[in-house]
C-alpha cells in the first residue's frame, strides 16, 4: 500500500454497511408486495369453496385448490408470514440472547466462563427439532410452543462465535490501546467488540433464518408445530398429504415456496459471509 | 491437569446439564402426573379413585422435592434403571433396544451412501474445476442445503411408488422398503456434505505443498488420494460430527413421514400418548449420542494432532 | 551514566511468568526531550518490558519513578493499567485501530479521561491530523479505507493529542514500506523537537537509533546487554553482541540508507 495524495476522493462507505442497507431496503420492498398481494386477491386463506375441491392451476387459482377448496395461492402468501416470520423471530431471539451470553462468558472469570460455555454445551446437545418435539409433547402442540422451544435452543450457536470472537478481539491492539486511554469495560464492550463480532453474527443469523424455517415447517408437518388449518407451508403439507395422489400440486407449491425462500435466505448468506471474510483479510 | 482430562471432565459436566434439562422439562409439565400416569396406564377410564392416584404417587415418589426427585431419577439412572413407560409399564430400556436396531440400519446405510456419494461428487468437482461437473456439485449442494427433507420424501414416494410402482412407499419389513427412506436420507447427507467436502479438498490443494508434487512429477491422481484426502480428512470428520444432531432430526422426519418404526416414531408416539418416561430417555440419548460423539472426534483428532501430519507431509 | 533529574528511571525492574523470567533488572534513566531506543532481537524482551511499564503484565522493582504523573513505586509494579501522561504508539497500524470506528473517533479516545465537550474534541481532534499530515476528510474515514502509512498516521494524532510528556514507540516503523518509513520517521523527529517530547523507541533499526537516539540500550534475552549513550554505543561499543549488532547493520547497508533520508 501506498500514500495517497491527500486531495483523492473519499472511497466509497463500508461494502458490509452498504449491503447491509440494500438487503434491508430489498425486505422492506418484498414485504410491501406481500401486502400488496394479501389486499388484492379476492380469497381469504381458510375461505372453503367445496364446489371447486383440488382443482389444478387455472387462471382463477393460479396455484389450484386443496382439499376444502381453499385457494392455495392466497395461503402461501399468508403462510410466508409464518413460516418466514416465525423463523425470523426465532433467529433473532437466538442472537440477541446468544450475543449476550457468549460476551458475558468471555467477560466473566474462568470459573464463570466455565459454568456458562458448559451450560451452552448441554443446550447444545439436543438437537432442534427432537427438542421441540419433546416440549410440544410436554405443553401440548402449538404455535407459541413451538416458538418457545425452537428459542430455546436457537441462542448456543451465537454464544459460542460470540464468545470466542471477543477473545480473539481482547488480544487486539486496538481493545489494548483502549484500556490504556481509561475506556471502560463496558463502552469497550460496547465501541470495540460489538460492532467487530457483529457482522459475523449477523452471517450465523441468516443461516439460523433458514435453518429454522425448515425446522418450523418441518414440526408443523409432523404435526408438533404451527396446526391447520393455519396457512404454515408445513401445516399445509400435512393437511393436503391424504390428496396428494389425486392433486400433487396440493403438496408440490408449499414445498417449493419452502426450498425457494430457504435457497435465497442462503444465498444472501453467502454474499454476507464473502463480504465478511473480504474486511477481516483487508 | 491435562487437555484430555479437562476434557472429559467438561464431558462429564455437560451430561449432567443434559439430564438436568431433561428431568426439569419433565417437572414443569402441566397437569398432575399421577393423573397422567394413570390415563396413560388406563386409557379408557376417565376418572380415577382419590386411592389409585395415590399409590401411583407413592409408587414413582412425585411428592418429594425437586431436588430429591432429580437425585433419585438420576441414582436409578447410574444403575442402569432409565425408568418405566407409564403406557406399557415395560422399561424404557427393553422398548428402547427393540427399536433401536431400525433406525441404526437406516441412518448407517443412510451415511455410507450419502457420504459415499458426496466424497465422489466432491472429488470429480475440485479435480475438474470449471466445468459443468463443478457446477452440478455446487448445483446440488445448494438446493440440498435447501430441500426440506419430508418435502423429498413425499416426492419420491409419489415419483417412485405411486407413478412408476417400482418400491412400496409406506410401512416396512423388506429392503424394498428400505430403499426409499434410506435414499430420502442419503440424498440429504450427499448435497450438505459435498458442499463441505469440496472446500475441504479446495483447501488441501491450495496448500503450497502441492505445487511442489506437481513440479516433481506426481501424478494428479496419486496427488490427490495420497496428499490432498488425507488432508482433508481431519476437517471433514469435524464437521460430520457436528452434522450429527441434524443426521438425527432427519432420521426422525424421514421414520414418520414413512410411517417407520424407529426411535423417531417411538418419540413421536410417546410425545402423543404423554409416556414422560420414554420421552425423556429418548431425548437424553439423542443428546449425549450427539455430545460424546463429537468428543471422541475432538480426542482423535487432539491425539493425532494433524498440525504435525501437515508439516511432516510437507516436502 | 545517570545525569540529574530524569523524568523516568527504573531500577532492577523484573517479570516473571511462573518460574521463567521474561526480564531480569532491568534498569535506565530517560531525560526530558531524550531519546531512548531500545535495541534487541524477537523474544528479548523488548515489548515485554512496554507492557511492564503500562501495568499490562505484573513486575516487581527495586524503585520506579515516573515525575510527570507523581508515580514512585518500590517493590510490585502498580497493577493499574495505563501509565498517566504517556501514550504508546504501536507497531501495526491496523491491529492498533479499530476497523469500525472513524480515524477521528479512534484519536478522540486518546482524550477520554479528559471528558471534553464535542465540538472542542473534534477541533482537538482536526489540529492532531494537521499535526501529522492528514487533511480533515480522514477524519470520518475507517481504517481499511487509508494506507498503512496514513493509518500510522493516525495512530500518531492519537499518541500527540494527549499531548503526553513520554510517548512509547513499539517498532512504529516495522510494518511500512521503505519509503513511508523515512517520511514517518522524518515526521516523528520534526514532531518530537517541536513538542519537546520524550520517547522510548523498541527498535531492530540500528540505522533509525544511531539517527534519532540519545542512549541505546540494548536487551538480549530479557537482560540488559549495554546500556551506552547513542555516541558511545557507535564510537566503542560495550559488548561483542553490540559490535556485532552494529556491523551486520552495516553489511546490510541499513545505517547509511537513513542517513541519506536526513
Amino acid at each position: 500500500m501506498t500514500d495517497v495524495p491527500f486531495g483523492a476522493p473519499a472511497p466509497a462507505r463500508d461494502p458490509l454497511a452498504r449491503f447491509a442497507l440494500r438487503l434491508a431496503l430489498t425486505l422492506a420492498a418484498l414485504a410491501g408486495l406481500l401486502g400488496l398481494a394479501l389486499w388484492l386477491t379476492p380469497y381469504a386463506p381458510t375461505q372453503a369453496d367445496f364446489l371447486d375441491r383440488l382443482s389444478p392451476p387455472s387462471a382463477a387459482h393460479w396455484f389450484g385448490t386443496d382439499q376444502l377448496g381453499r385457494d392455495i395461492g392466497t395461503r402461501l402468501m399468508y403462510g410466508m408470514v409464518w413460516s418466514l416470520g416465525l423463523s425470523l423471530v426465532i433467529a433473532t431471539v437466538g442472537l440477541i440472547v446468544g450475543t449476550i451470553v457468549g460476551l458475558s462468558a468471555a467477560r466473566s472469570g474462568r470459573l464463570g466462563d466455565f459454568a456458562l460455555m458448559r451450560t451452552t454445551d448441554s443446550f447444545f446437545a439436543f438437537p432442534e427439532l427432537i427438542a421441540a418435539v419433546a416440549f410440544a409433547g410436554v405443553f401440548g402442540p402449538s404455535t407459541t410452543n413451538l416458538v418457545i422451544a425452537l428459542s430455546i435452543v436457537s441462542w448456543m450457536k451465537f454464544a459460542r462465535l460470540a464468545r470466542s470472537l471477543a477473545h480473539g478481539l481482547d488480544a487486539r491492539d486496538f481493545v489494548i490501546q483502549a484500556r490504556l486511554n481509561g475506556v471502560s469495560a463496558m463502552l469497550i464492550l460496547w465501541r470495540h467488540i460489538l460492532p467487530n463480532v457483529i457482522p459475523s453474527l449477523l452471517v450465523l443469523w441468516t443461516n439460523t433464518w433458514s435453518r429454522t424455517i425448515l425446522s418450523v415447517s418441518s414440526l408443523s408437518f409432523l404435526g408438533f408445530g404451527v396446526q391447520p388449518p393455519t396457512a404454515e407451508w408445513g401445516a399445509m403439507l400435512l393437511d393436503g398429504k391424504p390428496y396428494m395422489q389425486t392433486a400433487p400440486h396440493i403438496m408440490i407449491f408449499p414445498g417449493l415456496a419452502v426450498l425457494l425462500s430457504v435457497l435465497a435466505i442462503n444465498l444472501v448468506g453467502d454474499r454476507l459471509r464473502d463480504l465478511v471474510a473480504a474486511q477481516d483479510t483487508a | 491437569m491435562s487437555p484430555t482430562a479437562l476434557r472429559l471432565i467438561g464431558l462429564v459436566v455437560v451430561l449432567l446439564g443434559i439430564s438436568l434439562i431433561t428431568f426439569t422439562l419433565n417437572h414443569v409439565a402441566p397437569g398432575d402426573k399421577a393423573t397422567i400416569i394413570a390415563h396413560a396406564r388406563f386409557p379408557e377410564v376417565m376418572t380415577f379413585s382419590p386411592d389409585l392416584l395415590q399409590d401411583i404417587r407413592a409408587e414413582f415418589n412425585l411428592d418429594a422435592p425437586f431436588a430429591v426427585q432429580y437425585l433419585h431419577w438420576m441414582s436409578g439412572i447410574l444403575r442402569g434403571d432409565f425408568g418405566t413407560s407409564y403406557t406399557s409399564g415395560v422399561p424404557v430400556w427393553d422398548i428402547f433396544l427393540g427399536s433401536l436396531g431400525e433406525t441404526l440400519s437406516l441412518t448407517l446405510s443412510a451415511l455410507t451412501l450419502g457420504l459415499g456419494g458426496a466424497f465422489v461428487l466432491a472429488g470429480l468437482a475440485v479435480r475438474n474445476p470449471g466445468t459443468w461437473v463443478d457446477t452440478v456439485a455446487v448445483f446440488v449442494a445448494s438446493i440440498g442445503a435447501a430441500m426440506p427433507n419430508y418435502w423429498l420424501a413425499l416426492l419420491l414416494i409419489l415419483g417412485v411408488s405411486v407413478h412408476l410402482g417400482w418400491l412400496p412407499a409406506y410401512g416396512e419389513g423388506t429392503l424394498a422398503h428400505m430403499v426409499l427412506p434410506a435414499l430420502t436420507l442419503a440424498l440429504w447427507v450427499m448435497a450438505s456434505q459435498t458442499r463441505l467436502l469440496r472446500s475441504f479438498l479446495l483447501d488441501a490443494y491450495a496448500q503450497p505443498f502441492i505445487e511442489t508434487l506437481r513440479l516433481r512429477g506426481i501424478s494428479e491422481r496419486e496427488i490427490f488420494f495420497a496428499h490432498v484426502v488425507p488432508h482433508a480428512r481431519a476437517p471433514a470428520l469435524t464437521m460430520i460430527g457436528l452434522d450429527l444432531a441434524a443426521l438425527l432430526e432427519g432420521t426422525v422426519i424421514v421414520e414418520l413421514t414413512f410411517a417407520r418404526s424407529g426411535l423417531g416414531s417411538l418419540l413421536a408416539g410417546s410425545v402423543l400418548s404423554r409416556d414422560l418416561p420414554m420421552m425423556m430417555f429418548l431425548v437424553m440419548f439423542f443428546a449425549a449420542t450427539y455430545v460424546i460423539i463429537n468428543t471422541t472426534i475432538e480426542l482423535l483428532q487432539a491425539m493425532s494432532d494433524p498440525r504435525t501430519r501437515r508439516i511432516a507431509g510437507r516436502p | 551514566m545517570p545525569r540529574p533529574d530524569p523524568i523516568l528511571s527504573l531500577d532492577s525492574l523484573s517479570v516473571r511468568i511462573g518460574t521463567t523470567a521474561l526480564l531480569q533488572d532491568i534498569s535506565f534513566s530517560v531525560q526530558r526531550g531524550d531519546v531512548l531506543c531500545i535495541i534487541g532481537e524477537s523474544g528479548s524482551g523488548k515489548s515485554t518490558l512496554l507492557k511492564a511499564l503500562q501495568g499490562l503484565m505484573p513486575a516487581t522493582c527495586k524503585r520506579f519513578q515516573f515525575a510527570p504523573a507523581g508515580i514512585d513505586v518500590t517493590g510490585e509494579m502498580s497493577a493499574k493499567i495505563g501509565l498517566p501522561k504517556t501514550r504508546w504508539v504501536m507497531q501495526d497500524p491496523l491491529a492498533a485501530l479499530n476497523p469500525r470506528l472513524s480515524l477521528g473517533a479512534s484519536i478522540a479516545e486518546s482524550l477520554h479521561r479528559q471528558e471534553r465537550a464535542a465540538p472542542e474534541l473534534r477541533a482537538a481532534v482536526m489540529a492532531a491530523l494537521a499535526q501529522v499530515e492528514l487533511g480533515p476528510e480522514f477524519y470520518d474515514r475507517l481504517p481499511g479505507q487509508v494506507s498503512l502509512g496514513q493509518a500510522q498516521r493516525a495512530c500518531l494524532a492519537r499518541a500527540l493529542i494527549a499531548q503526553p510528556d513520554l510517548l512509547f514507540f513499539d517498532e512504529p516503523l516495522s510494518a511500512l514500506d521503505a519509503l513511508v518509513q523515512k517520511k514517518i520517521a522524518y515526521r516523528m523527529d520534526v514532531l518530537r523537537r517541536t513538542t519537546r517530547a520524550t520517547c522510548i523507541v523498541v527498535t531492530h533499526d540500528i540505522g533509525f537509533a544511531e539517527s534519532y537516539a540519545d542512549q541505546i540500550l540494548v536487551l538480549r534475552g530479557g537482560q540488559v546487554e549495554t546500556y551506552q549513550t547513542c555516541e558511545a554505543f557507535f564510537a566503542a561499543p560495550a559488548s561483542p553482541y553490540a559490535r556485532d549488532l552494529i556491523s551486520a547493520a552495516r553489511a546490510l547497508g541499513a545505517l547509511r540508507g537513513v542517513e541519506a533520508a536526513e
